[in-house]
């Protein structure tokens, strides 16, 4: 065992690993509600799921807060309707109908890190080899791998894995995972999310799609510092 | 060449202009036209290229106008007239969900309601969609109720945003559209198509027919077997399909179970049919 995990392995004892597999259970349902958000339209049971939901008033992140209240104000006045009125931003967020690459905020890291804004670049070519180092592939589900909602339903396995191996007492394999965890959002999310948000800010016209910017951004900018704090604290 | 009237050709110039002039609220070829040419592109700029207009800046005029709305056919009941005659296959919904909002209701329990009735007969549209599809007709009207006031809730010291009360909008069916479905729910369709048009002739065939659909459902096979053993039918050639459109028109047979049903108008206009053959 290596001294950061004997380090790990002496905070268990404290009742710190339990703290840290639901900070890790936390993240999860968090990255997976924003990969759900952006993978397709919402549909009226997804809807209802989140109007049922409750929104933290004041995180101590603006952007954060801002997302959630922005969310919460288009949620508190969403009916059936709303689920048209959803997808027709999603497209019009999303795909757009321009072809000159700036008609819409589209969700792959390719168009915000190739010089030309093209589809399947070398940002797609290495979240395929992340996937892959760590067992993963995209399934079933027809778009590129750098696709945004991918890319945070891989955040969202990574912290699953984390919380699992903390409750396994494998503090190794739970730090290599926080390590993974931060080195993609590193790498990739926060390379290009803040464009893509810039850019959702231009076209989504729903406060549903603003504010899921905003949560986008303010969440992951919070999760990069939660993570550098979990490997300064076993460094 | 000399031109007779220079003075004429002029304001023929001048009219020209201002018919291939731009106005300043739609001018899809001058977005960046006046600092990119076309022709020059540059491949290694991703700055250059040509830039379209989208759907939301373009003025009102280049909008859509609704299909099926009192303005367009002249009055609600005309609107929704040609919308119920246009889709055929939604007529029941579109019927069923005006008596439904004779005296208002809510959205959830139409579309509770328009996924059951839709169970054997798919399609594209939601409920909602069908809803205001009928709004756009000037058969129904929205009642939008006041939101409620966002609801603080602590726990363990974390305030949260809570949505206590899901909004549920009310539907009201309009008179013009009340007054209608009445109006078809009396058979009026059936008797001016199947008893007072050149229809009638078939009326043998009818009678057969749903006869047949009141003894039990059944299935286009068994409905062509019937029209066609009547010499009628045979020319010009009238299949099945055709008896079961136009009574569908009228509101006497429905798709449930996988097979033709007659439907309580149906049994009565039944009725009529043959009290009017005997007579």
């Amino acid at each position: 065992m290596s001294e950061t995990a004997a380090s790990i392995s002496a905070e268990t004892k404290t009742e710190a690993t339990p703290d840290v597999a639901v900070l890790m259970d936390t993240r999860a349902q968090l990255y997976g509600m924003l990969a759900r958000l952006f993978r397709e339209e919402i549909d009226l049971a997804t809807l209802r799921e989140l109007q049922s939901m409750r929104f933290p008033a004041s995180t101590g992140n603006a952007q954060v807060d801002e997302g959630y209240h922005q969310l919460f104000e288009y949620l508190r006045r969403a009916w059936d309707d709303s689920v048209t009125e959803l997808a027709i931003d999603y497209v019009s967020t999303f795909i757009g109908h321009g072809v000159n690459g700036y008609s819409a905020a589209y969700p792959y890291e390719s168009v915000y890190t190739s010089e030309r804004r093209l589809l399947m670049q070398k940002a797609r070519a290495e979240v395929l080899a992340t996937l892959r180092e760590n067992e993963l592939k995209r399934g079933t589900w027809n778009e590129a791998e750098d696709h945004i909602a991918l890319e945070l339903e891989f955040m969202q396995r990574m912290a699953l894995r984390c919380a699992e191996a903390l409750r396994d007492d494998a503090e190794d394999e739970a730090i290599a995972y926080v390590r993974t965890s931060y080195d993609f959002l590193e790498n990739h999310l926060l390379n290009w999310v803040p464009m893509l948000v810039t850019d959702m800010r231009l076209h989504a016209r729903t406060l549903f799609y603003q504010g899921l910017g905003q949560l986008l951004l303010g969440s992951i900018t919070e999760d990069e510092a939660v993570l550098r704090e979990l490997l300064d604290s076993v460094a | 060449m000399a031109y007779p009237n220079r003075g004429a050709q002029e304001d023929t110039s001048a009219a020209l202009v201002s018919l291939v002039s731009f106005d300043d609220e739609f001018d899809p070829l001058a977005v960046d036209d006046t600092e990119i040419d076309q022709e020059w592109m540059d491949d290694e700029n991703p700055y250059d290229t040509i830039d379209y207009p989208t759907m939301r800046n373009m003025p009102e005029t280049v909008h859509h106008e609704p299909v099926y709305s009192p303005e367009r056919q002249g009055s609600a009941t005309e609107a929704l007239r040609a919308l119920v005659t246009h889709n055929p296959n939604r007529r029941p919904v579109l019927m069923n969900i005006i008596g439904l909002c004779e005296n208002g209701c809510p959205s959830s329990v139409i579309s509770e309601r328009v996924d059951e009735w839709q169970k054997d007969n798919r399609s594209v549209y939601a409920p909602m969609t069908l809803c205001r599809m009928l709004e756009r007709a000037g058969a129904l009207r929205l009642e939008m109720p006041e939101t409620t006031e966002a609801c603080e809730v602590v726990e363990e010291g974390v305030t949260y945003l809570q949505i206590k009360e899901a909004v549920d909008p009310l539907w009201y069916a309009t008179d013009e559209a009340l007054a209608l479905r009445a109006h078809f729910l009396e058979g009026s369709e059936f008797r001016s198509i199947v008893i007072e048009s050149a229809e009638s002739r078939y009326s043998d065939v009818y009678v057969a027919v749903m006869e047949a659909l009141a003894e039990r459902p059944r299935v286009l096979d068994e409905i062509e077997d019937v029209a066609s053993s009547f010499e009628i039918t045979a020319s010009p050639k009238r299949y099945g399909q055709h008896f079961i459109d136009v009574l569908e028109s009228c509101d006497c047979v429905r798709w449930g179970n996988n097979a033709w049903n007659l439907t309580e108008l149906g049994t009565t206009m039944l009725d009529e049919l043959k009290a009017q053959k005997e007579a």
